[in-house]
């Protein structure tokens, strides 16, 4: 593999703990100035990712190159890379422009260079008036900024977040959200934020690393991996409420376009093409809410039984039961009246349906010209 | 501190509570202002004057009472420092390094902890004199630096001190030590002012080893100096100056007690110390 002259890259980096395996030679490009999100479930090796990029795991194999130059032989402090920690992990005892100043005296900075620095900093992120407390004396937003404000004097290549608004009570994590987006059109520097927060990940970044079960399982833009997950994991990790898995058989094709005739005996015509879908193949039609909607008086519907109903305000989900067992679930618009319990008739945009086969693999639908 | 209402019962036993236990000291304090002449006839002489300073004249000048202090200052001193230093060292070690057989070796600390010294005292009296440390200063401070306390105490201090520390001091470019010396021993600090005061006050108050090391009146400390004034009939003939030589003696203790009573208190509540 050829390393890029800019940006991160990773070359089949694998690490184990012990018997376990955490990574299974992960391979990844990130441009300069480009923000990226590793999202995955608990265990999916995201964190540990990040900390062999940051120096503070090693890997068992492979390879870390920043900017032409490979750094995963470097120690953590000469990468040119700079971590927000989940904790924020300020120095207790040393006050808010000591904290800052830290890493730029270990690195040899002379003084007015890193008085320099800091009052930039402080100015960015508003925390002049703080600088000679101590973090013990601020609010868990402040010291957000401090850790924040610790990582942009090193002016690093690369900024890693670890989970950076999970300590944040919700109001205070919209606006650190809005915060970390400004925050990147002023650095001059790569960020990678690990989150197990769709939103955020959805929100914030160019695009977004989804891990699971030691591999990287999609690389896209927020949009890719909604649109087009490269498969079933994505497709019901990604989106809330996940995505609807109905079981089926792929009955045919028409136009070039699959038929899958649902376990209840529906059939859907849908979208997608029909190349390598033979008649007979087991799939699962996978179908987001948006998709799903209530029949309309003397509409024709699938049959299901309402079991949960989730009401937002502007709109409501509806979770149910088909006839045939499996789970969809509906939106409706504005705040539904339909109780648990209650039977409804569904209507599925059949045109939308992605199709997953028993492997995996992602058929999406592409609406024909 | 908010105040708290105590019931009259309670209070009239706190009161008693402490009238048991200031009623000696203030009876030594007494009696130390007293002629021994005076005491011999009466110790009961004692609630009334004429008072004197002559017993703590006769301290400064000429007796060994000031060498028996500076030397049971040095000991105490010696103790609480090289304690510090070395649990400081080790604990770190403990908690943070990775080497061979750590997990043995501090199995092997623990176990320390339960090695009385009785059991320990003869090879080591054979041992110094071997070594030639009895009556020396060494002598008298190297056995406090073997106690386990210290290390199992530092080790779990640092290991209650976040490993995110550590990692954004390594990010932060810190080198092995730096991260030693500038961020995890600042805040170890509460606990090695525990740990400092305890030990000196342990040295200070210990009285076995020093009697059996020092032989020579010019390395006793003031423990077994001033019970080695008891012999021959001090207490009779000499009652208001053994008096004015305790009373000398508590002084320092008073003052380490005074300076760190906060973190006395919260060593004996067991409060997490932050």
């Amino acid at each position: 593999m050829r390393v890029p002259l800019s940006g991160l890259a990773l070359i089949d980096v694998s690490k184990s703990f012990g018997d376990v395996p955490v990574l299974e030679r992960v391979s990844l490009r990130i441009a300069p100035r480009e923000f990226i999100a590793f999202l995955g479930p608990s265990g999916s090796g995201k964190s540990t990712l990040l900390r062999i990029i940051a120096g503070l795991e090693t890997a068992d194999s492979g390879e870390v190159w920043l900017d032409g130059e490979r750094i995963d032989t470097r120690p953590p402090g000469a990468r040119g890379i700079a971590m927000v920690f989940q904790h924020y992990a300020l120095y207790p005892h040393m006050t808010v422009r000591e904290n800052m100043a830290f890493g730029l005296r270990n690195a040899g900075v002379a003084k007015d260079e890193i008085a320099r620095r800091i009052a930039q900093a402080a100015d960015i992120l508003e925390i002049g008036a703080q600088l000679d407390k101590k973090p013990g004396q601020m609010s868990g937003g402040q010291r957000q900024r401090v850790a924040i404000g610790r990582a942009i004097v090193k002016q690093p290549r690369l900024f890693l977040l670890d989970e950076p608004l999970s300590n944040l009570d919700a109001a205070l994590r919209g606006r650190t959200r809005v915060e970390l987006a400004q925050l990147r059109t002023r650095v001059d520097a790569a960020l990678i934020m690990v989150t197990h927060d769709q939103a955020e990940a959805m929100t914030l970044a160019d695009r977004i690393v989804i891990l699971d079960d030691c591999c990287i399982q999609q690389v896209g833009t927020p949009a890719e991996v909604y649109t087009r997950p490269a498969n079933a994991f994505v497709a019901r990790f990604v989106g809330s409420p996940p995505m609807a898995m109905l079981p089926g058989v792929v009955a045919g094709e028409e136009a070039g376009r699959v038929r899958v005739r649902l376990a209840g005996g529906a059939v859907l015509a849908t979208d997608v093409p029909a190349g390598g879908l033979v008649a007979g193949t087991e799939v699962d039609v996978g179908l987001r809410p948006e998709h799903v909607r209530l029949a309309a008086p003397g509409e024709e519907g699938l049959a299901a039984e309402v079991e949960l109903v989730e009401r937002l305000g502007d709109r409501t989900f509806l979770y149910a039961r088909l006839a045939d067992g499996a789970e969809i679930v509906a939106l409706e618009p504005g705040f539904g009246t339909l109780r648990p319990g209650e039977a409804a008739a569904l209507v599925i945009d059949a045109a939308a349906a992605h199709i997953f086969t028993a492997g995996g693999a992602a058929h999406h639908p592409e609406p024909s010209a | 501190m908010s105040a708290h209402r105590l019931s009259p019962l309670a209070t009239v036993l706190l009161v008693l509570g402490a009238a048991v236990m200031l009623a000696p000291m203030a009876w030594t304090l007494l009696l130390s202002f007293k002629s021994n002449a005076a005491l011999m006839a009466d110790s009961g002489a004692a609630f009334a004057g004429p008072y004197t300073f002559e017993n703590y004249a006769a301290i400064l000048k000429g007796s060994l009472t000031l060498q028996w202090l500076a030397n049971s200052l040095v000991v105490a001193t010696g103790a609480a420092v090289g304690v510090l230093v070395l649990s400081s060292l080790a604990g770190y070690g403990f908690a943070r390094l990775e080497f061979p057989f750590r997990r043995t070796l501090f199995v092997i600390v623990l176990l320390g902890l339960a090695v009385p010294e009785q059991a320990v005292i003869l090879p080591r009296h054979q041992l110094f004199a071997w070594l030639g440390l009895h009556n020396t200063y060494p002598g008298l401070i190297l056995p406090s630096l073997t106690g386990s306390f210290g290390v199992f105490f530092m080790t779990q201090y640092f290991r209650a001190i976040p490993r995110e520390l550590d990692e954004a001091a390594l990010l932060d470019g810190a080198s092995r030590f730096t991260l030693f010396w500038k961020v995890l021993l600042p805040l170890t600090l509460p606990a090695q002012a525990t740990l400092g005061v305890f030990t000196f006050l342990a040295a200070w108050n210990d009285y076995w080893w020093p009697l059996i090391s020092a032989t020579t009146s010019d390395y006793f400390t003031l423990t077994v100096g001033l019970a080695s004034a008891q012999m021959n009939y001090a207490q009779t003939s000499g009652l208001g100056f053994l008096m004015a030589q305790a009373v000398f003696a508590s002084i320092p203790i008073l003052i380490v007690y005074i300076a760190f009573q906060k973190q006395i208190v919260r060593a004996m509540a067991g409060t997490a110390v932050r």
